[in-house]
């Protein structure tokens, strides 16, 4: 057996066994629920997992779901792609240049320190209800990239950045094959926590601002009519999207890790 | 045609490094210069490649000069494969297609054709010193820097090395300062040797080393004699 088969053949059986205990996790979560939900007694207060599971199926195939999924989706999309293309660009600037850092850390720790709601509240009064929640999840999540990629930007091994400068390399190449090569990985790790959290805004902004589709706005309704199995199945949904876009994020680091990126 | 810097002094800090330093350099020659560890070798780089900007004295000859360095270590992109780094080095100074065609040139020179698509860490630590002095060669400049760049190998690889560094310069003779604390490295390498003192630095004495090329090797008479020399002077016996 060469070395290369053994590795991948150890990389298979520890992926296999994480996946193992993934899936124990969510099943002694489940018995704990459902033991929660038989001594409650009141699917009103506490749904059970089957109840909420059928509710689920009911719920997924229906066009008012589809179309809420697709525009939460859209809204989540949007809100990531400002956040991190605009926390990108201003913390690359805050890590090159430190009088850019200077002048946006306060901007950075007033956003950080003001609580969502308080946000998405404000943001009603200038928005319409459908942009709510994109403007919240963008500014919440945008300190989140801007600090991971000021501290990419500084990741550059200065004695790459001095071999450039003697060699009279251009700017833009240096920036291309030295400066973000070095601040990936910190750029990964901010997209994901990024992403993480505009999901949680997004759904936050929508239960508040009600547009006509939303995952939100079916939380809030389901609320109103003391459905609390549908709660917990339009969160289901939120749950899932979420997770699914952490898992093509995770597959896209990986993809850019094999090609040296 | 020659460079000159003359009556150099400079300090980092008050703390003075080089003082009154005087030196020619031949056009198309190899002069190391040998000092001990600490002594202000890589200031004298820097002031000759206009870095850092002397206390007082005279650069002359280095106007619209371009300067190519390898360092102590190899300073390579680990991303990028060989032929890839010494594209990357060459982007300011020429054009893709022509920087490709010399990159690629100079990767058989150096023995590294055959490693041109491996990256840095698919190769030994020799291979990656030879890429980054295949670098400094492939980068169309009139001075070549060497700062102990033969010093991160074991013995094998350094021998291979200078022998490679001969080979580039065969290729494309260059204006080669080198700065080193290695007699053996001096002599095998130099047209001209020049001994330094401690800190504050200055020329102590220097000679030229007249063995041909083609019988320094380990144990010949003359290389040893030379090496003798050098090491009565380093040590002021």
């Amino acid at each position: 057996m060469t070395d290369s088969t053994a590795r991948t053949n150890k990389a298979r059986s520890g992926g296999g066994k994480r996946m193992l205990a993934a899936a124990a996790a969510i099943l002694i979560a489940l018995a704990a629920w459902k033991a929660g939900a038989s001594a409650v007694g009141k699917e009103i207060i506490l749904p059970s997992p089957e109840r909420v599971l059928a509710e689920a199926i009911a719920l997924f195939p229906t066009p008012r779901f589809l179309s809420a999924l697709w525009a939460t989706f859209l809204r989540g999309l949007a809100a990531f792609g400002l956040s991190a293309l605009l926390g990108a660009a201003a913390g690359f600037a805050s890590g090159t240049w430190p009088l850019v850092g200077a002048a946006l850390a306060p901007i950075m720790t007033a956003i950080r320190a003001t609580p969502v709601l308080a946000l998405v509240l404000i943001a009603l009064l200038w928005f319409p209800s459908g942009f709510v929640p994109i403007f919240s999840a963008f500014l919440m999540a945008f300190p989140v990239m801007a600090t991971s990629a000021a501290e990419g930007a500084k990741a550059a091994d200065p004695r790459l950045l001095e071999m450039s400068e003697l060699f009279r390399v251009p700017r833009r190449e240096v920036f291309l094959r030295v400066r973000l090569p070095a601040a990936a990985p910190h750029l990964l790790a901010g997209s994901k926590s990024a992403l993480g959290l505009t999901w949680k805004v997004v759904v936050a902004g929508e239960i508040l601002s009600q547009p006509r589709m939303a995952l939100g706005t079916g939380m809030q309704e389901s609320r109103v009519l003391l459905e609390s199995a549908g709660i917990f199945a339009w969160a289901l949904a939120a749950i899932i999207l979420c997770g699914a876009t952490e898992w093509l994020l995770g597959k896209a680091s990986e993809k850019a890790a094999i090609r040296g990126l | 045609m020659g460079y000159r810097i003359e009556g150099i002094s400079a300090s980092y800090g008050g703390l003075p490094v080089l003082d009154a330093f005087s030196l020619s350099m031949r056009s198309e020659s190899v002069t190391v210069v040998l000092g001990p560890s600490g002594c202000g070798k890589t200031t004298l780089l820097n002031v000759i490649a206009g870095i850092k900007a002397p206390d007082s004295g005279l650069r002359e000859g280095f106007e619209d000069c371009r300067f190519s360095y390898a360092f102590q270590e190899d300073r390579l992109l680990p991303w990028l494969s060989a032929r890839e780094n010494l594209a990357y080095a060459l982007s300011g100074a020429l054009d893709r297609e022509a920087a490709l065609e010399r990159v690629d040139r100079f990767l058989e020179v150096a023995s590294l054709s055959a490693f041109a698509a491996s990256r840095p860490r698919e190769l030994s630590g020799g291979m990656r010193q030879r890429l980054s002095l295949a670098r400094a060669f492939a980068y169309p400049s009139e001075l070549l820097l060497l700062d102990e760049a033969f010093k991160a190998v074991d013995l094998r690889a350094k021998m291979d090395l200078m022998d490679a560094f001969l080979a580039l310069m065969r290729e494309e003779r260059r204006t080669v300062v080198c700065v080193t604390h290695d007699i053996e490295e001096a002599v095998y390498l130099a047209d001209e040797v020049l001994v330094l003192s401690d800190r504050p630095a200055r020329v102590v004495d220097g000679f030229a080393v007249e063995v041909p090329r083609s019988e320094r090797g380990l144990g010949s008479k003359a290389t040893m004699e030379a090496e003798s020399r050098l090491y009565r002077l380093a040590l002021g016996i």
